[in-house]
C-alpha cells in the first residue's frame, strides 16, 4: 500500500479519537483535515518502520492542542458545553451512566482526558502513548491513574458534589472569556 | 487528595498507579500475579481495580470503539469495513501551502521583534536582579546556586505585572521556544501544567549568571502564577532543593547541564508535587531524590 492509502485508512479512528477529545463533531473533522494534510505533506519526517498510528495521533494532538488555545477565548456555558452536542449514547449500554461518564470525561483537564482516550478506547500501549504525548512512561502511568481516579469520584460522588469536595483541584477545562459589549 | 498516587489504605505495591498499570496489564508477569493475588486481602483495591475495568468498557462504549478487547484485534481492525467508515467520507482534500517565501518573511519578523524586545529589556534586568539577596534560604547552612536566587527574583519582579507579564506570549509557542532555544543555545521544551489548572502565559529572556536564562510563566483561572527558570549551568548535581524567601516557594534541580526553578506563592506540597512533575517531563529522574 502506498502511503497515502495507509494513512486514510488510519481515518475512522482518527476521527473517532478526535470526536472523544474535542466533543464536538465539527471540531473532530475539521482536526483530521489538518491531521492528514500535515501527515501527507510531511511524509518525508515519518520513519517507514515506526508506527503510523501513533504518529498520527501526535500530529493530531499538536494541532487540537494548538486550536484549543485559540477557542479557549471564546465563550462557553453550560448550555453548549461539549457533552449537550454529542449524540446521544447508544442505546445498548445505559444512556443515563453514558451520559454521566461523557460529563465526568469533559471535567478532565486536557491531559488527563487524553492519555484516558488513548490508552482506553485506541488501545496504545503505555510506550505508544508516551510516545505520541511526548512524556515519559512514568509520566502517563501517573496521568493516567489520576485520570482513572479522578472519573471514578466524579461517577460515585456526582458532578454536584465531585469538583468542589475536599482539597480536589477544581480545573474547569474551558474558561469562559466573555466580551463586554 | 486525588492528585497524589498514593492512597493511605492501600499496602505498598499496590498503589494508583500500579493498579492502573494491572487493568491495562502492562506490568511484567510476575508483578501482574502478585498483585492478583493480593486482591483478594484488598477488597479495596479490587473495588477500585473493577471500577476501572467497568470504566474501560463505558468508555470503548461511548466513544463507539468494538467492544473486543484485544491490542491484536485493533491492529487489523481498520481493514473492516467499520459501521462509522460508512456515514464518514475517507478521503481528505489536500490544500496547497502558501509559498515558502511567506512563511520565512512571517519567521524572520518574528525573530526580529524577539531580538528588539531582548535588547529593550534586557539593559533593565540587571538591575532588577542584582543587588542584595534578601530572605531566608530554605535549606540551613549552605548557599542556595544563584541560579535559585535568580528564579526567585525574577518570579517576584514579573509575576505582578498585569500588563506586560511576558515577552512573547503563548499564542506564539513555536516561535517562543524556539526564540529561546537558540538563545539559550540548546532545544527546549515547555511543559504543560494544564493538569493542575495552569496554562502558559508565555516567556521572556533574562540575564542568567553565565549566560541567558529563560522564564516561562504559567497561570491558573484565578490568576495565581507560576515561573519555570531555566539556565545553562557548569557544575552537576542530582539533588532537588526547596528555596524559601517570604511567601515564595522555589525548588530547584539540575539535569544534564541545565539548572531548572519552579517558584510559586502556593502551598509547598502542591509546588512540591507539579516540581516533580515538571523535571520528569524534562527528562530528569525525580525518582532519584523522591
Amino acid at each position: 500500500m502506498s502511503f497515502e492509502a495507509d494513512v486514510i485508512a488510519w481515518l475512522p479512528q482518527l476521527r473517532r479519537y478526535a470526536r472523544a477529545l474535542t466533543g464536538d463533531r465539527a471540531w473532530a473533522d475539521d482536526l483530521v483535515q489538518d491531521t492528514a494534510e500535515r501527515a501527507l505533506a510531511r511524509w518525508s519526517a515519518f520513519r517507514p518502520n515506526s508506527n503510523l498510528r501513533a504518529w498520527l495521533l501526535t500530529i493530531l494532538r499538536h494541532l487540537y492542542i494548538d486550536q484549543l488555545r485559540g477557542r479557549r477565548e471564546i465563550a462557553v456555558d453550560d448550555e453548549s458545553a461539549p457533552w449537550r452536542n454529542l449524540e446521544a449514547p447508544q442505546a445498548e449500554v445505559d444512556g443515563l451512566m453514558l451520559r454521566d461518564l461523557q460529563r465526568a470525561l469533559y471535567c478532565l483537564p486536557v491531559e488527563q482526558r487524553e492519555v484516558l482516550l488513548l490508552v482506553c478506547v485506541e488501545e496504545l500501549s503505555y510506550q505508544e502513548a508516551s510516545k505520541a504525548l511526548g512524556v515519559p512512561i512514568g509520566t502517563v502511568m501517573s496521568r493516567l491513574s489520576r485520570a482513572r481516579e479522578r472519573m471514578r469520584v466524579l461517577l460515585t460522588e456526582g458532578p454536584a458534589h465531585g469538583p468542589t469536595q475536599g482539597p480536589t483541584r477544581k480545573s474547569p477545562p474551558l474558561k469562559v472569556v466573555r466580551n463586554q459589549q | 487528595m486525588n492528585n497524589d498516587d498514593y492512597d493511605p489504605g492501600l499496602p505498598e505495591g499496590l498503589d494508583l498507579r500500579a493498579l492502573s498499570a494491572f487493568v491495562d496489564g502492562e506490568l511484567p508477569h510476575a508483578q501482574h500475579a502478585a498483585i492478583e493475588a493480593q486482591l483478594e486481602q484488598y477488597p479495596q483495591a479490587a473495588a477500585r481495580v473493577a471500577a476501572w475495568r467497568a470504566q474501560k468498557t463505558a468508555l470503548r462504549a461511548l466513544c463507539g470503539a468494538p467492544q473486543r478487547s484485544a491490542r491484536a484485534d485493533f491492529d487489523e481492525r481498520h481493514d473492516d469495513p467499520e459501521r462509522d467508515a460508512a456515514d464518514e467520507p475517507a478521503f481528505i482534500v489536500v490544500r496547497r501551502s502558501p509559498p515558502w517565501w511567506q512563511r520565512v518573511g512571517l519567521a524572520a519578523c518574528w525573530l526580529a521583534v524577539g531580538a528588539g524586545l531582548a535588547l529593550a529589556v534586557g539593559p533593565l534586568a540587571p538591575r532588577l536582579t542584582g543587588g542584595k539577596w534578601g530572605g531566608a534560604w530554605g535549606g540551613a547552612g549552605s548557599q542556595p546556586p544563584s541560579f535559585a536566587q535568580r528564579a526567585d527574583i525574577a518570579y517576584a519582579v514579573y509575576t505582578p505585572e498585569r500588563r506586560h507579564p511576558v515577552e512573547v506570549a503563548a499564542s506564539e509557542e513555536e516561535h517562543l521556544i524556539n526564540w529561546l532555544s537558540k538563545r539559550l543555545n540548546r532545544p527546549l521544551s515547555v511543559p504543560s501544567l494544564q493538569e493542575y489548572g495552569y496554562s502558559l502565559v508565555g516567556g521572556r529572556l533574562l540575564p542568567g549568571e553565565a549566560g541567558p536564562a529563560a522564564q516561562f510563566m504559567y497561570e491558573n483561572s484565578t490568576g495565581v502564577r507560576l515561573t519555570l527558570y531555566v539556565t545553562g549551568i557548569a557544575r552537576d548535581e542530582t539533588a532537588f532543593r526547596l528555596f524559601r524567601d517570604g511567601n515564595r516557594r522555589t525548588f530547584y534541580w539540575v539535569n544534564d547541564g541545565m539548572g531548572y526553578a519552579l517558584s510559586g506563592s502556593i502551598a509547598e506540597g502542591k509546588l512540591r508535587s507539579i516540581a516533580i512533575d515538571v523535571c520528569s517531563a524534562l527528562g530528569g529522574k525525580p525518582e532519584a531524590w523522591q
